[in-house]
């Protein structure tokens, strides 16, 4: 019987510890794993392809070099500033928008023909239209991630809001909730988690759309310098850049999800 | 009574006074299928009488509603669209059986040997996190620009919502289960057919559903960023000679396609929906 409960749940406890049960085998196995992988990825580039293809070693030594240049910060500070600009106006008006429609059935089918539907659509089909109406400029790239942001927030926020349970409203109304105390004072706060997970989806796309833009449109910006430093045989700093986009990546997400913990700590998931 | 209705007030067969918002929130809750439509039907007029305003006003960069599909038509009658999507539904196609199967596998696997999972589950998260259009220069260096790096693309970018799934939900099956099937001595087999798959299915039906959109945009990506082709390349035909009409048509067309596409996760998911009831219940 714990033959196969073992199997697909929790494992028992690591068999062989050391220290003070720190090091576990658990802990261990991705170091483990990652060496390996790095490994195999150095010894491959060496053995079967070119010089400039990057392998771990070029990418580490080619850091300083990447990081010292005045244009890797300028690069850095017009995508990440386009990205944080358009989730802070898509946000806005995505909320906005969102209990607007969580609250008023009409509203949601009126926009939904626009909203939801653009919802679902792959967004970077939308990407060659706006450069064509914007221009070939980093304006483009901001309509873009603030369209990224905007629609997942909205339909999320809409949904949230919609979805309150009838006790608050009946709460409200015993103590005169006015239409907007609904809206801001009940709706809104209910509708937090819904409203972070809209946000979190918004970022992820719009980094990719971003990227998108600018390497369509030759924004400058990081993703351009990816594909430009690899155009120019300079793999390594290519990968510098793809690191920092990972790293902005990876901590935006875990940013997210405390920013959830903390301000809608009743939801577990 | 008389006071009320002199007032103005229409009176309820129980004789209280309705106010003008108990009638307003009476009517529509009563004719809640009639507005619906009417605001459906209003938003697309709008949108149609919007587009063609502003497409005769603005000429070159905009063009009207009428025009646009006039141009969808004559590319779909001679153009390089419908090649165009051959070669794009290959890709998807491709992609999307590669996600079901490496994802279902991959999950599984995941779900059932813990130190893999401890193992790969920090890069798999994090190359999940990764924006994977970033990685486009690096696969065509190693890889090549030819039909393979470009399913590398399109699966890294819609896989993980299968195989994510995957994993939760297998790891999610309750131990009663397990322990009944071992004390009604199952083989392993019996074990994967009567209780992992029909757990499972569920989850895998929801990445599935997640994939069928995502692998869209992964085959867009791909034929985007790694020499342009099918679909994509189509687009940006029209973006490096302006022509707006051109465009305006292969994105609709695109839209029209994800359109259906998500109707089918749709579908999926409502399937989904009534057969995890008949399953608990």
């Amino acid at each position: 019987m714990a033959t196969y409960s073992s199997r697909i749940e929790a494992a028992p406890a690591a068999r062989w510890t050391w220290g003070s049960g720190l090091i576990t085998r658990e802990r261990l196995a991705p170091v483990v794993a990652g060496a390996v992988l790095v490994v195999i990825w150095e010894a491959w580039v060496r053995t079967h392809l070119p010089e400039f293809v990057a392998r771990p070693s070029g990418i580490v030594m080619a850091i300083p070099s990447t990081i010292a240049a005045g244009e890797f910060w300028s690069d850095v500070a017009a995508t990440l500033g386009a990205i944080m600009e358009g989730v802070v106006i898509g946000s806005v008006a995505g909320i906005l928008i969102g209990v607007a429609m969580g609250r008023v059935r009409e509203l949601d089918w009126f926009l939904s023909t626009y909203i939801r539907a653009l919802y679902a659509l792959p967004l970077i089909a939308l990407v060659p239209i706006v450069i064509l109406w914007v221009g070939y400029q980093p304006a483009a790239r901001l309509v873009i991630v603030v369209i990224s942001v905007f629609l997942p927030v909205a339909v999320t926020t809409a949904d949230g809001t919609r979805a309150i349970s009838k006790d608050y409203l009946d709460v409200g109304k015993i103590f005169g909730a006015r239409t907007h105390n609904v809206w801001f004072g009940i709706a809104l706060p209910s509708a937090t988690p819904y409203i972070v997970a809209g946000i979190e989806l918004g970022f992820a796309r719009g980094i990719t759309n971003a990227i998108a833009v600018e390497i369509l449109a030759s924004v400058n910006g990081m993703g351009m310098s990816v594909f430009t430093k690899s155009n120019e045989l300079n793999e390594n700093a290519s990968l510098v850049y793809v690191l920092c986009l990972a790293i902005f990546a990876v901590s935006i997400r875990s940013l997210m999800i405390r920013f959830r913990h903390w301000l809608a700590p009743w939801y577990v998931r | 009574m008389t006071a009320a209705s002199a007032r103005g007030l229409k009176m309820t067969t129980a004789g209280r006074a309705e106010s003008f918002e108990g009638r307003l929130a009476r009517f529509r809750i009563v004719n809640a299928w009639w507005i619906r439509l009417a605001c459906y039907a209003l938003s697309i007029l709008l949108l149609l009488g919007v587009w063609q305003a502003l497409g005769n006003s603005f000429g070159v960069l905009f063009v009207p509603f009428t025009t646009t599909m006039g141009r969808l038509w004559e590319m779909l009658q001679s153009g390089p669209l419908l090649p165009g999507l051959a070669v794009s539904g290959k890709l998807y196609g491709v992609t999307l059986a590669i996600n079901i199967v490496v994802g279902v596998t991959v999950g599984l696997l995941l779900a059932r040997i813990k130190l893999i999972a401890a193992a790969f589950e920090p890069y798999i998260y994090t190359l999940y996190a990764t924006p994977t259009i970033s990685l486009v220069p690096f696969v065509s260096v190693m890889f090549g620009f030819d039909f393979g790096s470009r399913v590398l693309v399109s699966v890294l970018i819609s896989i993980f919502p299968i195989l994510i799934g995957v994993t939760e939900g297998a790891r999610s099956i309750p131990r009663q289960h397990l322990d009944v099937a071992a004390i009604f001595g199952s083989t392993e087999g019996q074990l994967w057919r009567d209780v992992i798959v029909p757990y499972v299915t569920p989850y895998a039906m929801s990445g599935i559903k997640q994939s069928i959109a995502l692998s869209m945009v992964g085959t867009l990506v791909a034929e985007f960023f790694l020499n342009p082709d099918g679909v994509a390349a189509v687009l940006l035909q029209g973006t490096t000679v302006v022509d707006s009409g051109w465009v305006l048509a292969v994105t609709i067309f695109i839209s029209a396609i994800a359109v259906v596409l998500v109707g089918v996760g749709e579908l999926i998911e409502r399937y989904l929906v009534r057969w995890r009831h008949t399953a608990v219940g």
